[in-house]
């Protein structure tokens, strides 16, 4: 038990378990209704993305990159499933296929176009998928230019789905288990090396620029993914409706223990990560009602809290600089 | 003549800051021929003006960009509506309130963008994570300062200094711009501050081992960055006359495409204001087509996307792994 | 004779350096062949080649009698060729096991065979469990060992492919005693199997218990090839030092005022150095020799308060601390480094702006630069330099080699040091900037100004430096001068043998270690 707990610890995820326990412990204390089961699949519904997005975010950081157009890569899969799906109410099955699978190619080739460019280009991460993310949005703009659209019902029911466990987390189990199983690949050995140490994985007869272009085509397919479930929530079409969770996949990931400059960390982190960054925002909303605040302050003390999780990693390394100087 | 001499000239003009230049005088023929009237004067004026308001803001774009690392700063448009809202608040339309209203204003930039600077040289966030964290934090204080609506008046006598012409029709801001232009460049070209900024885009191992305190340079130069926004939203004020929740937002990206089509590296180290100026200009003037030539919202985006992308291919390309 | 590689007429550039001319080699199957050769011979370059980590710009490679280019390190290992680096190839992050298969797993499509992995990991392990800390586990993070034990990592992970060719690069260097036994032992064993095996090292007394055969290299060109059997230690020290002539005779070494130093160091410790004490008088040019990487480049940036360092350290014999170089450049000294481009130079920036960048403290009224009282002053030092260039306001990079390195060293002119700190400032530039560098470094001397030259060039040290330390694995193992300050002291000191001829060591126990 104690060897348990000492590993446990060692964990770079362990931040983010700890904020998560908090987090759904102090809403069990204020907001006992948050899992009332219907209610707690609901919140949990609006998790989905995020959480895709986060585990996309992590296998791009993981070999040593970054992806700021996934927010714009969602919305623009998210379109195309809908443009796809077409008008009518009753969506024919084959149109839902294609719907569908057009979504998660136009993803996970955006995310290859990220990669090629970030690989064989050689650009830097940050700023060239910057520069992609406009071309996404605009794309997604010119295949939905207003907000509409219908989504099959099938789709709608699935992401309701609430066998045993309530969808979101089902997902998460299956997430988490196809990840155990990829760090036993030759691929994930590659990814966590090109992201460690590039010198010594392309020493070691790595590929690396493939290996690079792939982890961006995979964190396009989980985008893809991510966006399927969104269409299934929301019901609609939105052609501004990703932008947003760009910066929160990269709260997720550094939440989640994932260091920034890559070759360490994993999904379960980021997961957590997800649902902490969410947590976080309705214990701020919960104190806010309780305290009587004003909602413009919620505002403040979200973006406030957020910066200080992106800060933690680093303020540890900071505090760790100042110990060993004094 | 030489034969060495015409290329040798040719080679001096042909920079960026001249390309982009002779870019937009081109679009302004084009313009004209398309559409006549695009080029008259009036019409050059408003173009000149709204290009003001750009290039003001990306004055602090161009220092963070040219100080290297990755350097960005995506909090300018919060700042700018920050910066505006605090003097259209402070003086309620009170002339005797303008000036302490313009340095509380000025202070409250630069404070934040201190603190950008600190967690971008201390703490070691990425500048672009770093400053779109703290664009939402500036949109809280917005909201939290002015309850969601803005309650307040423009003092008259920012109408007479940046709105009114002072000569040849010429509206106030524009000539504010060139005066700040004008200071920029000498900051940059012959002080101790611009000189150590180049170096740390340049090389900041060579910068440290010249005795340059790079960590203090980046948190100053954030610092100004936060500065020159707030004095973006003051000329944006004395224009608009009024203000609104997300008044500076459409600036962000542009400015940072106006720096890079001036021929500044995105990696840093090279390239200057005048080359923003003349950047500024030419995108206001695509911009102005693309509306003109009735091109939608989703054209000008990938046409901003994918000019970063050339621009970028041609300045900051990587090593490779082989010798 | 089983000839399992030959390489013919291998050339490799950078620049203007040619780090190998017309190199030729061979290795038979079940022999240990030694490549040696002092800093910047080639010897590394040329084993790069071989292992396809750097293209060779001309020249032929066989390997088993077949010609072959090699695009990546997979290509050379898919033909069995397998390297351990002087430089660590391991992914910290990741565990003992996961290094070793890198790029190689043991496995198909589906996913790794868990099983046999952790069984050959085992083998592997159990190689030089005996000479190994308690953490040498298959699944210890790499980042976790110790220098030593990432080294044994390191040579299980080249051998773990069944290579035919086994290059060991330096493999010995940070490997204890009982450790370079049980290596031996096995690199013994794997020779009876046929193996072919390429030893890089400095160390003489490895060389001939174990090698077969030694190749010498000296500027990039192979000078001989002898059997191990018809050879001698003083031979092989001969053919590596050469009778190479000095550039550079000075006329008289002028005697170092003993009055007060113009530095003096009382080293503890820092990143990569030992306890160590120094001092450099005004008028000296004190030279740190030794083999490249033993410490010489961290002593200088702690000097220059660019490393952190506990000890004393005096100047002008008041006590300093210096927190950053700006500090140590109040207090005259200045810095420049060998590696000119990551270190020395705004690439994107004018020769102007490169020169005045650590000296417009002098040039200013106010914030305001006095720009053209500056640019005077550029042209004055340009002309005491022989600098050619085409006009201050031109990138640095129109710069030959040469001429960049002087704007280097001559920004710091304009500051009057009192100290200078060399490292290695004359690689890879051409004989004529060499030989004016070496009459300014005189005329500095003569001015009065201490001089530390770090220099990976024998001749350099042998002819411009009052007095040389020589240094290895973070310690002081010698000090030369007048007459023991000669190439063979220099050469054996820097290998770690014992000293002749009057070479004293200093440095108490350190001086003991290998």
């Amino acid at each position: 038990m104690k060897r348990l707990t000492s590993q446990l610890v060692a964990q770079p995820y362990f931040l983010a378990l700890v904020l998560m326990i908090v987090g759904f412990a102090v809403i069990a204390l204020f907001q006992p209704n948050f899992f009332q089961p219907r209610t707690f699949g609901n919140n949990l519904r609006s998790y989905l993305p995020l959480i895709c997005l986060a585990v996309a975010q992590t296998i791009v950081v993981i070999g040593g990159g970054i992806d700021l157009s996934l927010g714009a890569m969602l919305t623009l899969s998210s379109v195309v499933m809908v443009r796809t799906f077409g008008p009518e109410f009753e969506v024919p099955p084959d149109r839902i296929a294609a719907g569908i699978l057009l979504g998660l190619l136009v993803a996970t080739l955006a995310g290859a176009v990220n990669g090629w460019i970030v690989a064989y280009l050689r650009l830097q991460p940050i700023i060239a998928t910057f520069a992609t993310s406009f071309v996404w949005g605009g794309l997604a703009l010119w295949v939905l230019p207003q907000p509409g659209g219908n989504v099959p019902q099938g789709l709608q029911d699935l992401v309701r789905l609430n066998a045993l466990l309530p969808f979101t987390l089902w997902v998460v189990l299956f997430f988490g288990l196809g990840w155990y199983f990829f760090l036993r690949t030759k691929g994930a050995k590659a990814l966590f090396a090109v992201g460690g140490n590039p010198q010594a994985a392309y020493a070691s007869g790595v590929n690396v620029d493939l290996t690079r272009l792939l982890s961006y085509a995979g964190g396009g397919f989980f985008t893809g993914v991510g966006a399927l479930f969104l269409v299934g929530d929301v019901a609609t079409g939105d052609p501004l409706i990703g932008a947003p969770l760009t910066l929160a996949s990269v709260v997720t990931v550094v939440i989640g223990g994932t260091r920034l400059s890559g070759g360490a960390g994993g999904i379960y982190g980021s997961m957590m990560g997800a649902a902490v960054y969410y947590l976080l925002i309705n214990v701020v909303a919960l104190a806010v009602i309780r305290f009587g605040w004003s909602s413009q302050l919620q505002t403040l003390l979200t973006g406030i809290v957020i910066v200080l999780a992106l800060a933690g990693p680093g303020l540890v390394y900071l505090t760790q600089q100042l110990r060993r100087r004094a | 003549m030489t034969r060495g001499k015409p290329s040798g000239l040719l080679s001096a003009l042909l920079t960026p800051p001249v390309i982009a230049l002779a870019l937009a005088l081109l679009l302004l023929l084009l313009g004209e021929l398309y559409r006549p009237g695009f080029a008259s004067l009036e019409q050059i004026a408003n173009i000149l003006r709204i290009a003001a308001f750009l290039g003001i803001v990306a004055i602090g774009q161009t220092l963070v960009i040219l100080a290297g690392g990755e350097g960005i700063d995506l909090s300018v448009g919060a700042v700018v509506t920050l910066g505006a809202i605090i003097i259209y608040r402070f003086t309620g339309g009170s002339d005797a309130l303008l000036l302490p209203a313009l340095l509380l204003s000025l202070g409250v930039g630069f404070a934040i963008g201190l603190i950008n600077g600190v967690g971008v040289a201390w703490i070691r966030i990425p500048p672009l994570v770093m400053t779109l964290g703290m664009t939402a934090v500036v949109k809280g204080l917005i909201l939290v300062y002015t309850g969601g609506r803005p309650q307040g008046a423009t003092p008259p006598s920012m109408k007479a200094i940046i709105s009114d012409p002072w000569v040849l029709g010429i509206p106030g801001d524009v000539f504010i711009w060139v005066i700040l232009g004008l200071g920029v460049t000498f900051l940059l070209q012959r002080t101790a501050y611009g000189k150590a900024l180049y170096a740390i885009g340049s090389n900041r191992t060579t910068a440290r081992l010249s005795g340059i305190r790079v960590e203090r340079m980046l948190i100053l130069t954030y610092g100004l960055s936060g500065l020159f926004s707030a004095l973006g939203g003051f000329v944006l004020l004395g224009y608009l006359q009024n203000v609104f929740i997300n008044l500076g937002d459409q600036y962000t990206l542009p400015t940072i495409a106006a720096v890079v089509v001036g021929g500044t590296a995105l990696a840093g180290g090279i390239g200057g204001y005048a080359g923003t100026m003349s950047g500024a200009l030419l995108l206001t003037l695509i911009a102005s087509l693309l509306f003109t030539l009735g091109l939608p919202e989703f054209g000008r985006q990938i046409v901003y996307g994918l000019i970063l992308l050339v621009l970028l291919a041609v300045y900051g390309r990587g090593r490779r792994l082989r010798g | 004779m089983d000839l399992l590689l030959q390489a013919h007429n291998l050339t490799k550039r950078y620049g203007a350096t040619v780090a190998l001319s017309e190199a030729d080699f061979e290795l038979r199957a079940g022999e240990v062949h030694a490549l040696l050769g002092s800093n910047g011979s080639g010897k590394s370059t040329l084993s790069k080649i071989v292992t396809g980590l750097v293209a060779p710009d001309a020249g032929e490679l066989r390997v088993g009698g077949q010609p072959r280019r090699f695009a990546s390190p997979a290509q050379a290992r898919a033909r069995g060729i397998a390297a351990v680096y002087q430089e660590l190839s391991l992914v910290p992050d990741m565990s003992v096991q996961d290094n070793l298969w890198l790029g190689h797993e043991i496995g198909g499509l589906l996913g790794i065979n868990a099983r046999e992995t952790a069984r050959k990991t085992d083998e592997l392990l159990a190689l030089f469990r005996p000479v190994a800390g308690p953490r040498f586990r298959a699944q210890t993070p790499v980042a976790e060992l110790a220098p030593d034990e990432r080294q044994l990592v390191e040579i299980l992970k080249a051998v773990g492919n069944r290579p035919r060719i086994l290059i060991l690069d330096e493999a010995t260097a940070s490997l204890g005693a009982r450790q370079v036994d049980r290596l031996f032992e096995l690199v013994s064993g794997w020779k009876a199997e046929g193996l072919g095996i390429v030893i890089v090292t400095h160390r003489m007394e490895e060389i001939f218990r174990i090698a077969d055969r030694a190749t010498v290299l000296r500027n990039g060109r192979v000078v001989g090839s002898v059997e191990m059997k018809d050879t001698t230690r003083a031979a092989l020290v001969g053919l590596i030092s050469g009778e190479a002539k000095r550039a550079l005779q000075v006329e008289a070494k002028a005697p170092a005022g003993r009055s007060l130093p113009a530095l003096e160091l009382s080293l503890r410790a820092a990143e990569r150095l030992e306890a160590l004490e120094l001092q450099v008088y005004p008028g000296e040019v004190l030279g740190l020799g030794g083999l490249q990487g033993q410490g010489q480049r961290e002593l200088l940036l702690a000097l220059f308060g660019a490393l952190t360092m506990v000890g004393e350290l005096k100047v002008g014999g008041r006590p300093h601390r210096f927190a950053h170089p700006a500090e140590a450049m109040r207090q005259g000294l200045a810095y420049v480094p060998g590696d000119r481009n990551r270190e020395g130079l705004l690439a994107t920036r004018s020769i102007f702006e490169n020169f005045m960048l650590p000296a417009w403290d002098g040039y200013k009224t106010g914030t305001v630069l006095q720009v053209e009282r500056a640019q005077k002053a550029v042209i004055e030092t340009g002309e005491r330099l022989k600098l050619k260039y085409g006009g201050l306001e031109l990138p640095i990079t129109s710069l030959s080699g040469g001429n960049a390195q002087k704007v280097v060293l001559g920004k710091w002119l304009l500051r009057h040091p009192k100290v200078l700190l060399l490292d290695d400032p004359t690689k890879g530039i051409d004989v004529g900037a060499k030989a004016e560098f070496y009459h300014l470094l005189n005329d500095l001397r003569a001015e009065g100004m201490a001089v530390i030259f770090n220099s990976s060039d024998e001749d350099e040290l042998l002819s411009l430096c009052d007095r040389v330390l020589v240094m290895l694995e973070g310690c002081i193992v010698a000090e030369l001068s007048g007459a023991a300050l000669n190439r063979a002291a220099l050469v054996e000191a820097s290998l770690g043998l014992k000293g002749e001829e009057g070479a004293k060591t200093i440095g108490g126990g350190e001086a003991s270690r290998p």
